[in-house]
């Protein structure tokens, strides 16, 4: 039996991803589970699901404690989530990760594949969904599942033109994955200390933030009223964004009438 | 032919209800059961399923809805959870008492939390339901088709509660097999109800209810009428059983109880729903290694197969009971019914009591293959003669 960790952030598909996976799998023969662990998760919050594959029916009803393989959806998540954890000896990590695995500040006797998921998300979906980008690094990098099998159940579960995007991030992720490296030379970076991890702080959950041009801001408080996370307070009449309470998810942008809220991607 | 489809637990109750054509469902969406109401909504929505679909403002409702329908004939279907089954406890009690065969999916959720054990059903416990507890989403789709075959039996006419954990069968995607609408049918034919409560029929029915209510009669005749009716079932569900084996090559034990590798064992755990999955894993491991201690998974809480205990508890000398629920100030609810079976027995094995699961709490193999080890050492006199865990 082949076990499967997925990390990622509420609305990046990760639930999804198993779940597709679970099917391409069964496509080709493979008795599956596909387990999500619900909680109390929203957009942005680390989420986890698994995977289980197996060659007859799975008895197994607790959850991945020792996975062979870990899928990674976001690049900013091993900062504060231990995603190596219980990670078998010589296991598999694939990584959205827009630079070389080196500097993943990953470390350990591991081997890890890394893809700009993000940027294949944006170019064939507009949005930073990463799941089937991830999907596709991970049909190349494990070489468990085939990119038909993957291609046919993508299409059965969103037919019509959503399912052709995702199609094109599946099949880009399948060509640019890097092949995996050992990292068992390179110092693992310091996870943070665990109060930080359950601090209000979700500045780690943005892929874009929200910029202010003060100069064209006339103080109408509309981004002040839409804002979920009560992230901006008006200083003399101006918006101000506190970026430790702010997930990036630009409604602030979108309510501004003025175009004074700017999204921009944050480096990494 | 049946087909075979990646499903979470919530859509395969779903297709039992389908499958098995429901003419009335009524429910009120509550975590983790919401699901199953939405897949079901939309077979109605999209005309796969001819059934009245009742949206209702709570699970009061749900059930008194369900009851009036299968009053009047209708093959009547609910689903809930946790506190939403402590919100039906009410009418359950009047649905069992007029003998209205409704099924209902319970999806289970803790009395106390988000999270799964099965406090929410055991609350329900003398509410005078039949209770079938499934392990995997497979069985969940089985045993609701055989639920309604079992409820409608003339020597049965109870409601019919099949459960699953929530959760973690709920929403974990795994191969299940539909069976054909066609095998369906021939295994379950439409519901006719001997004295539905029509116009027209209702100096019949009146008679009926009277006899069942022991209106002018022995007050308590209609609990004795029950009590017999659910010894009646045990026999039942054995025959569904079997007969769902035959048209569909799966069954469950023997309805009430499976055995899973007891052949030569000195011992033997009980488990119920998603703990007996994991439980086969640490039986295989543990056999694997020599230990002789087997798995009997108890399939059907109520009515209880005291008979099956007495007859298992005589082939070994300890038997440990995992209980996913406590009745708080007295006990482990299986292991006091099990060790009560066990009473008659001339030889009575050793019998130990683990809680496990409550609020969800994971349950892995290794801890059931702990439970085994201590069950093997009360098999070999060590230890003392009773004992309750936690998990």
């Amino acid at each position: 039996m082949i076990e499967v960790r997925f990390h990622g952030r509420g609305g990046q598909g990760a639930v999804t991803a198993v779940r597709i996976l679970a099917s391409a799998l069964y496509l080709e023969g493979k008795y599956t589970q596909a387990i999500p662990m619900y909680g109390t998760e929203r957009r942005g919050a680390p989420v986890v699901a698994f995977l289980r594959i197996g060659e007859s029916r799975i008895n197994e009803r607790d959850l991945v404690h020792n996975p062979d393989i870990v899928v990674v959806l976001d690049p900013l998540l091993s900062r504060t989530v231990p995603v190596t954890e219980g990670l078998k000896e010589g296991g598999l990590i694939v990584m959205n990760f827009p630079k070389p695995g080196t500097e993943a500040g990953i470390g350990g006797r591991f081997m890890l594949a890394t893809v700009d998921a993000t940027g294949i998300a944006l170019e064939a979906l507009g949005r930073p969904i990463t799941n089937t980008a991830m999907l596709g690094a991970f049909a190349k990098a494990s070489g468990l599942v085939s990119l038909e099998s993957l291609e046919k159940t993508l299409l059965e579960h969103w037919p019509g033109r959503l399912g052709e995007m995702n199609l094109r991030a599946l099949r880009t992720a399948y060509e640019r994955v890097t092949p995996p490296v050992d990292v068992s030379g390179i110092q693992a970076q310091e996870k943070r200390p665990r109060e930080e991890i359950f601090s209000k702080d979700v500045s780690s959950w943005r892929i874009f933030k929200p910029q202010l041009d003060e100069d064209r801001c006339v103080g109408c408080r509309r981004c002040y009223i839409y804002c979920p996370e009560v992230a901006i307070s008006m200083i003399q009449g101006k918006a101000r964004v506190d970026y430790s309470s702010c997930k990036g998810c630009g409604i602030c942008g979108e309510e501004c009438p003025t175009g004074a809220i700017s999204m921009v991607q944050e480096a990494l | 032919m049946g087909r075979w489809e990646v499903m979470v637990g919530n859509k395969a109750i779903a297709y039992a209800a389908k499958l098995a054509r429901v003419q009335f469902i009524s429910a009120y969406p509550i975590t983790p059961q919401t699901s199953v109401v939405e897949y079901l909504a939309e077979m109605v929505a999209s005309g796969e399923l001819d059934a009245e679909f009742v949206n209702v403002e709570g699970e009061l409702t749900a059930q008194t809805a369900a009851l009036g329908a299968s009053a009047a004939g209708a093959r009547a279907f609910t689903a809930t959870s946790g506190p939403g089954l402590l919100y039906m406890h009410h009418p359950m009690h009047a649905t069992s008492g007029g003998r209205f065969p409704v099924v209902m999916a319970v999806i289970h959720r803790s009395v106390k939390g988000m999270q799964p054990d099965h406090s929410d059903m055991m609350a329900q416990r003398d509410t005078g339901w039949i209770m079938l507890e499934c392990e995997n989403s497979q069985e969940l789709l089985d045993t609701g088709i055989m639920a309604f075959k079992i409820a409608e039996d003339e020597r049965v006419r109870l409601p019919t509660i099949f459960a699953g954990d929530g959760y973690i069968l709920s929403y974990t995607a795994e191969p299940v097999e539909i069976p054909s609408q066609e095998d369906v049918d021939a295994f379950l034919p439409p519901y006719r109800s001997s004295y539905p409560l029509l116009p027209g029929l209702a100096e019949e029915a009146r008679r009926v209810q009277m006899e069942q209510w022991g209106i002018g009669q022995d007050p308590q005749l209609r609990w004795r009428r029950q009590q017999e009716a659910m010894e009646a079932a045990k026999m039942v569900i054995m025959e569904v059983n079997e007969e769902f084996y035959k048209w569909f090559g799966r069954r469950y034990g023997n309805g009430l109880v499976e055995e899973y590798r007891c052949d030569d064992v000195e011992a033997f755990i009980v488990a119920m729903g998603t703990i007996a999955s994991t439980a086969r894993t640490a039986i295989d491991r543990l056999q694997a290694k020599g230990r002789r201690i087997g798995l009997v998974k108890l399939k059907s809480f109520r009515p209880f197969p005291s008979e099956e205990f007495r007859r298992l508890g005589a082939m070994v000398r300890a038997i440990g009971v995992i209980d996913r629920n406590i009745s708080l100030g007295s006990g482990g609810i299986t292991f006091q019914e099990i060790r009560s079976s066990l009473y008659d027995l001339e030889e009575r094995p050793r019998i130990l009591g683990f809680h496990a699961g409550l609020s969800g709490k994971e349950v892995r193999v290794g801890d059931i293959e702990m439970i085994c080890e201590k069950t093997l050492r009360a098999a070999k006199g060590e230890g003392p003669p009773s004992l309750v865990e936690w998990i």
